[in-house]
């Protein structure tokens, strides 16, 4: 492609601008090198002569005239020749368009007006939380006095999804996690000789602490970014408002059958949790530390209570009503652009794993005493 | 200079294990604002993506500039994508940046211009198709309907294409600010000498500012050639067309 070039000639009424070469995008860097440093006189005759111009475009012509512009040249002053139809349609169009170009305001950036939003962003947020748990509570009043009302379809469809397809993920890392803790707890214990005491170890950790924590976090990744993403993607095609126009509550329609579910299926996933995790332990108790599944299991029959198990399986619906509450209000919140579905899916992750760890904690706090 | 910009031979496609297309030729000769129109279903947009090399046909080809579309190596489409630009229907400019991001993206990934220039050259594209500087700053869900397809085509035209696919340029729109959109998009083909291919429903659209309307019937192009000759044509599904909008002009 010819590079653009520019012959200034003075004349006796003023100057005369001789243009040649692409006056174009790929080459506009260089249009702008050319026009920039001109001296061009504004109180005299400019005359545009293109006899030599290959190729002009909208951004060519975009140069020239806010070049000149900036000289203080008037551009309808401008005499322009040799040009052809079609680049004087252009170079109309264009500087028609382009007179009185304001400049963007400059964002500031203001400490005060952010905090002030912060905080009343922060505001808008726990009110929302709160009227979204109002029409939960209110929901499920409606269906305790009408348990016509609930989708059986729905809430089938959502057991299966939260829990009978997250059985083979739950089953295998509760097994891996009783296999590690059974070895490190053996290898303490072997030193002391105190074989099996692994037994001890093993029920009580894994009933009452990690098969709980281990398959709430497991169902929140998995089910509650589920949640979100659907419910998100529904507000995205107006699905939501389609529900509500039709008379139904999507509280009723999408919330509930999913909270129900969840709070159904936990614990019934940490009891599986809770069985593989100390057959994972009894396997390396046989294989590592001479401790035979009869012994195994004698042991732990007489020294794991039920109210350390029941007590790991209170704590499950708790966990998931925190959950699904996190994943359900979230999916909500999705605004109508593209990056907001993943921003609330990330959301949900987060809040409700540490949901699941504050809550966690505070029933250890509560409960200090280990059940004899 | 009266090459075929855009040529299709006997493109044939296979939907759904239907044929869609059984057969279809066209050629839009360079400067012509051509309307591709046909009834829901029979595959005007499916026929413009085969165009502009999102979705291969199963049989015949497609040349763009005269070349071959679908044997050209993916470093050569993308060159030659630089050289037409796209109207999608909904605009499909990115919710997340606003809408001088929008239009400045084509130039940040495909020149290297210094960002004075390149923000020059934005407010110029968005003052070319009306919008007000305002809008400039503005996500596009803040932004009207029509809006957006100004927007959308500030986008499409800020790396000076010869060549413009609009996909329903006036769905959704009232019929004011149609009427509004045809006549810019007519200046503006005119002005910057672009060839145009329109896929559309809009009659307005038709009458008033395409050349030549290339109609798609039963998987093949029934009837091509300027407005008032193939509406006066002799075939059921364009008359039937048509026949509202000419009872109402006389």
């Amino acid at each position: 492609m010819d590079a653009p070039e520019l012959e200034r000639i003075p004349t006796e009424a003023g100057c005369e601008l001789r243009l040649r070469g692409a006056w174009c995008i790929d080459q506009l860097p260089r249009v702008d090198a050319l026009l920039v440093d001109l001296e061009v006189p504004h109180d005299k005759e400019v005359r545009v002569d293109a006899a030599g111009l290959t190729r002009l475009d909208s951004a060519g012509v975009m140069i020239l005239v806010n070049r000149l512009r900036a000289q203080g040249v008037v551009w309808s002053n401008v005499r322009l020749e040799h040009f052809n139809s079609a680049q004087m349609a252009l170079i109309h169009l264009v500087a028609d368009r382009l007179d009185a170009r304001p400049r963007p305001p400059r964002r500031r950036y203001r400490w005060r007006a952010f905090a002030r939003q912060s905080g009343h962003a922060l505001g808008t947020r726990l009110s929302g939380q709160a009227a979204f748990l109002g029409r939960i509570a209110e929901a499920l009043w409606d269906l305790a006095r009408r348990p016509r009302l609930l989708r059986h379809r729905e809430l089938v469809t959502q057991l299966q999804a939260v829990g009978l397809a997250a059985l083979p993920i739950i089953m295998l890392m509760t097994f891996l996690i009783g296999v590690v803790f059974a070895y490190l707890l053996g290898v303490q214990v072997q030193k002391v000789g105190a074989n099996i005491f692994v037994v001890d170890g093993i029920g009580l950790a894994v009933a009452r602490e990690l098969s709980p924590m281990l398959t709430a976090i497991l169902i929140a990744g998995r089910s509650g970014a589920a949640f979100t993403a659907q419910i998100g993607a529904m507000k995205v095609t107006e699905e939501i408002d389609a529900i509500s126009t039709m008379g139904l509550s999507p509280i009723q329609v999408l919330v509930l059958p999913r909270l129900l579910a969840i709070v159904l299926v936990l614990p019934l996933l940490t009891f599986v949790g809770d069985v593989m995790g100390i057959l994972g332990g009894a396997v390396v108790a046989a294989s590592q530390l001479d401790v035979t599944y009869h012994t195994f299991f004698q042991r732990l029959q007489a020294e794991l209570p039920v109210a350390t198990v029941l007590f790991g399986l209170y704590k499950a619906p708790v966990f998931a009503a925190a959950i699904a509450f996190i994943a359900c209000r979230n999916g909500f919140a999705v605004t109508r652009d593209a990056r907001s579905v993943g921003a609330y899916t990330t959301a949900t992750v987060v809040q409700s794993l540490v949901a699941v760890i504050l809550i966690n904690a505070a029933f250890a706090v509560l409960n200090p005493d280990i059940p004899r | 200079m009266n090459e075929a910009v855009l040529r299709a031979d006997c493109v044939r496609t296979r939907l759904g294990g239907e044929w869609l297309h059984r057969g279809v030729s066209f050629a839009v000769p360079r400067g012509q604002v051509v309307g591709l129109i046909g009834a829901s279903g029979t595959g005007k947009s499916v026929l413009l993506r085969e165009c502009i090399g999102l979705l291969r046909p199963d049989e015949g080809r497609v040349h763009l500039f005269g070349e071959d579309l679908w044997s050209l190596p993916l470093r050569r489409l993308n060159q030659v994508r630089r050289r037409f630009g796209v109207l999608f229907q909904e605009g499909a400019l990115f919710s997340s940046l606003s809408v001088a991001e929008n239009v400045a993206i084509p130039l940040r990934e495909h020149t290297d211009l210094p960002a004075r220039l390149r923000d020059e050259l934005v407010a110029m594209k968005i003052r070319l198709v009306g919008l007000p500087m305002e809008a400039a700053h503005k996500r596009p869900s803040a932004l009207s309907g029509g809006m957006k397809k100004r927007a959308a085509l500030a986008r499409a035209l800020v790396m000076e294409p010869e060549l413009l696919f609009l996909d329903e340029p006036t769905s959704g729109l009232d019929p004011i600010s149609a009427r509004e959109f045809d006549h810019l998009l007519r200046v503006l083909c005119d002005s910057l000498g672009l060839t145009a291919l329109i896929a559309t429903h809009d009659l307005d659209t038709l009458w008033g500012m395409v050349d030549r309307v290339i109609v798609l019937y039963g998987g093949q192009v029934v009837a091509d050639g300027p407005v008032p000759e193939v509406a006066a044509g002799e075939h059921e599904w364009i008359r039937s067309y048509f026949a509202a909008h000419v009872k109402e002009r006389g």
